[in-house]
């Protein structure tokens, strides 16, 4: 198990550096850049030439990137150009939004998605399965901002049951000791905060969870449908298994096998998707600066958030494969 | 088959959807809709600020923030665009223009206890004059840059000689600024937010504030993310910068030299996104916010929302590049171009209530806007004519419009776009449609790329020249014209110090402008403003400065 954590976190090394290869290309190929998003519409010629100089832009790619790699090398993954702080500093600011958020929205997927899926499938043909299939398709279908656009026209503006909008209410006080506001607000007893918290991630975590909970319910009621055609769980059955044992050791862990992949997927992707999510709620994470540093061509921040990113993915993927191995005894002996 | 016990999950979850929907419906029963004077003001920014410190910043969202926290010489009237004092009492030029004489108001105190001296004046002054480093780069220096030029010393050779020469304490109030020549972004240049007044305590503590890192990785110093460490004299002090949630709360300055503020505290929350914007002041979680979209206007007035209107101060413009289309370089054809777009129907259909047709360059709020200008008539069949004549029946353009963006300026770009296109293709003009994102069109339309495309500008300060000479003071790319009699008269105008020959001058160039018609001015709008039904708003300003001390909460 240790050589399968080792070999496959090595694996990060040349994944990275292909990635930051393309990266450095592709923004470059990128039309327009900072001197035009950070400077007003009538700065000059000079004044944008100047900028691009002092930002180092006018030099060669290849300069750019070894400037690039050695920082990288001792931990700096350089400065924003919108902000004029450390990337690094920047991400770890917004990540614990993005990371509350993506784990509420897979929370709701999981906590509706399985047992849906899985009760769709043992009512297969039925109405409860053929609202699940039709609702999960809908969720797939329904693009996310439309989705939050009606969430916070009904939860938000009519019922008033919800926030529309932000992380925490204006002004609300509350002791910041790693960021992570759930976290450090029961860490200190400021219950206030929590439930402020949780509040404004309902509308969100909905929204972002839609596409996720499509898919689990989805690929668990397939995957369940297929596991119980089993002759194990015929021959589980026929030799007078208790109902529950059937299910939860025949039926649902060998059905989960699939789900769970399909899971640590969708985790990583969660981050993507909270981008929109993050923007149509003013939720303050990762998601909303990208896109921020999108329209300013903030080359740093692009390069850094999606270099610290794509790590972040390829350690899930790790983390499903190590729960893949301990759910299916088949992988660990490969 | 379900059994009962299969059933127990399904009926746990349920239980506990609804106790969570019962807490949730509790918790908003004791959301109290009536504000009490304590509540904070809640206002929906674009974006965050950059900077604690408006000198390094170029942005409009730092210098909303910045104005309610730090004092300029000079300022806007409230609600309006002339020049008045601000921490400057009055003030005098010398006849050639060259020295500046401002006679400070007595008793102004920083936020930190600070008292406004002339010296003090002059120490700010000199300070930025004398930053060297990464302070040089136009990113964190840009409007010294566009209003001194350079610095005591330059350390890129591009950069321009200092316009500014000194500034000299010559009594306990009276500062007096030497610059080496007039030009007439004075006396507005001193208005600008990036020049808002430190107290010395901060000015000792940043002196020997860096930016540090090296090309490419410039960090910030600490002093600008901390709220505190640097101290202003305006009606709010900064009392926190949370960056993680994109908030900037400011508190009542109680010993402010004028009228304290309405509110005890104001909170700045960035929204980027505009119909999130709206959705959270319909939702009461924001009590305003600014750049309304002109088609949600007339919802939120009917929804009972205030939207005041605010003058306008600002042109957009269709540009007739004239080297990159052969065909624009003939003044028939851009006077066909000129007759054939129906402008009218733009500020009817599309802008907000209040916009007009522009005439000219600038807005006629400014002084130097001229009754004596040619006009284009919305006329197609006369368009047709002088097409005909120039022998273009079957002319060709390209026409550039931006997309994901708009400015107070431009509410709805592909709305316009699709106006006056629609007008083109009536006179027979075949146009071929370009849309690039904002950070693309910009260098496309500076580098001529485009024959026809869609831009304009908001002023900063009260003076034609912030328009014209933008556009039309040398040869560009942009425009693609070469008027050297135009650019030799804009040059003299803005380097008149007598105001009333400068304005004469700035009217007779807005002639011959409309003249030449290197483009067509479309329309001036009034970017929208809204607030909640139980806020007495701020007095609306036509270049988006409102002091946000002159609102308060609804008795």
């Amino acid at each position: 198990m240790l050589r399968f954590i080792v070999r496959r976190t090595l694996q990060l090394i040349p994944t990275l550096g292909g990635l930051s290869i393309l990266l450095f290309i592709w923004l470059q190929r990128l039309p327009g850049g900072p001197e035009y998003a950070l400077l007003p519409d009538d700065a000059t010629d000079a004044q944008r030439a100047q900028l691009r100089r002092s930002l180092g832009l006018d030099e060669p790619l290849t300069v750019q990137y070894v400037r690039f790699l050695r920082n990288i090398l001792q931990g700096d993954l350089g400065t924003s150009l919108q902000t004029g702080r450390p990337v690094m500093e920047e991400f770890f600011t917004r990540f614990p939004a993005t990371f509350e958020l993506s784990v509420t929205a897979m929370l709701i997927a999981v906590a509706v998605g399985i047992p849906l899926g899985y009760l769709a499938a043992r009512r297969r043909g039925g109405i409860l399965d053929f609202s699940a299939v039709g609702g999960s398709l809908i969720g797939i279908c329904t693009p996310v901002f439309f989705l939050a656009f009606i969430l916070k026209v009904v939860f938000a503006e009519r019922l008033g049951l919800f926030p529309s909008a932000f992380r925490l209410s204006p002004g609300l006080s509350r002791t910041d000791l790693s960021g992570f506001v759930i976290l450090d607000g029961l860490r200190t007893g400021e219950l206030d905060v929590v439930w402020d918290a949780l509040m404004h991630l309902a509308l969100p975590g909905l929204a972002l969870a839609s596409i996720p909970l499509a898919v689990i319910v989805r690929m668990t009621r397939a995957s369940v449908l297929e596991v119980l055609d089993e002759d194990y769980v015929r021959t589980a059955n026929a030799k007078g298994l208790h109902r529950r044992t059937v299910r939860g050791r025949h039926v649902l862990r060998n059905a989960m096998l699939p789900v769970v992949t399909a899971i640590g997927l969708l985790t990583g992707s969660l981050f993507a998707g909270a981008v929109l999510t993050e923007s149509v709620f003013a939720f303050p994470g990762v998601g909303s600066f990208v896109y921020a540093a999108t329209q300013t061509r903030d080359y740093p921040v692009l390069t850094g958030f999606i270099l610290l990113i794509a790590t972040m993915y390829v350690l899930i993927n790790l983390l499903v494969d190590i729960s893949y191995s301990l759910l299916d005894p088949r992988v660990r002996a490969q | 088959m379900f059994t009962k016990t299969s059933r127990k999950p399904l009926a746990l979850l349920a239980a506990a959807a609804s106790v969570a929907l019962l807490a949730t419906a509790c918790a908003e029963s004791e959301r109290d809709p009536e504000s009490d004077a304590a509540e904070p003001f809640v206002f929906a920014a674009a974006g965050d600020i950059k900077s604690l410190d408006p000198f390094l910043a170029s942005d409009g969202e730092t210098f909303r923030y910045s104005r309610q926290v730090y004092e300029t010489l000079l300022e806007h009237e409230s609600g309006g665009s002339e020049i008045v004092g601000g921490l400057a009492e009055t003030w005098e030029q010398s006849e050639d223009g060259t020295e500046w004489t401002f006679n400070l108001r007595d008793g102004v105190v920083f936020h930190d206890g600070d008292e406004l001296t002339a010296e003090v004046v002059c120490a700010n002054f000199d300070r930025w004059h004398n930053l060297s480093g990464a302070w040089q780069s136009s990113n964190n220096s840009y409007y010294w840059q566009a209003i001194f030029g350079g610095f005591a010393e330059n350390e890129d050779e591009e950069l321009p000689e200092s316009r500014y020469v000194s500034c000299e304490a010559t009594d306990e109030l009276t500062a007096v600024i030497t610059i080496t020549e007039y030009s007439s972004i004075f006396p507005g240049g001193f208005s600008l937010a990036a020049f808002g007044i430190l107290s010395p305590t901060s000015l000792e503590t940043i002196a020997d504030a860096e930016i540090t890192g090296e090309e490419g990785g410039y960090t910030l110093p600490d002093y600008t993310t901390e709220p505190g460490a640097i101290a202003g004299s305006g009606p709010f002090t900064a009392q926190g910068w949370n960056r993680d949630q994109a908030e900037v709360t400011l508190q009542r300055f109680d010993d402010y030299w004028g009228e304290p503020a309405g509110f005890e505290t104001m909170i700045l929350r960035a929204i980027p996104d505009e119909t999130a914007r709206r959705q959270a002041l319909e939702a009461g979680d924001v009590h305003g916010y600014d750049l309304v979209a002109p088609a949600d206007v007339e919802p939120l007035t009917e929804a009972g929302f205030q939207v005041p209107t605010r003058d306008v101060f600002n042109v957009l413009y269709l540009a007739f590049q004239q080297e990159t289309s052969e065909e624009l370089g003939d003044l028939q054809v851009r006077q066909a171009l000129a007759h054939a777009v129906d402008r009218q129907r733009i500020v009817d259909t599309i802008l907000p209530e209040g916009g007009e047709v522009a005439t000219q360059f600038h807005p006629d709020t400014l002084d130097g806007w001229s009754e004596n200008v040619t006009t284009y008539d919305y006329d197609p069949e006369l368009a047709e004519e002088l097409l005909a004549e120039a022998g273009q029946e079957d002319l060709t353009l390209d026409f550039c419009y931006p997309t994901e963006v708009t400015r107070p300026y431009m509410p709805a770009p592909r709305d316009i776009f699709d106006v006056i296109s629609q007008d083109l293709e009536s006179v027979g003009i075949t146009v071929e449609a370009k849309s690039y994102e904002w950070t693309e069109y910009i260098p496309n339309t500076d580098s001529g790329e485009c024959s026809l495309y869609l831009l304009g500008w908001t002023g900063d300060y009260n003076d034609a020249y912030n328009f014209l000479g933008t556009w039309f003071s040398v040869k560009n790319d942009a425009w693609g014209m070469d008027e050297p009699e135009l650019f030799d008269a804009m040059a003299e105008a803005s380097g008149n110090p007598d105001p009333e020959e400068r304005i004469a001058a700035y009217q007779g160039l807005n002639e011959q402008i409309m003249d030449i018609l290197p483009g067509l001015p479309i329309s001036s709008s009034p970017p929208s403003i809204v607030f909640a039904e139980n806020v007495n708003p701020p007095n609306v300003s036509p270049l988006t400065q409102e002091n946000f001390a002159e609102a308060s909460w609804k008795e």
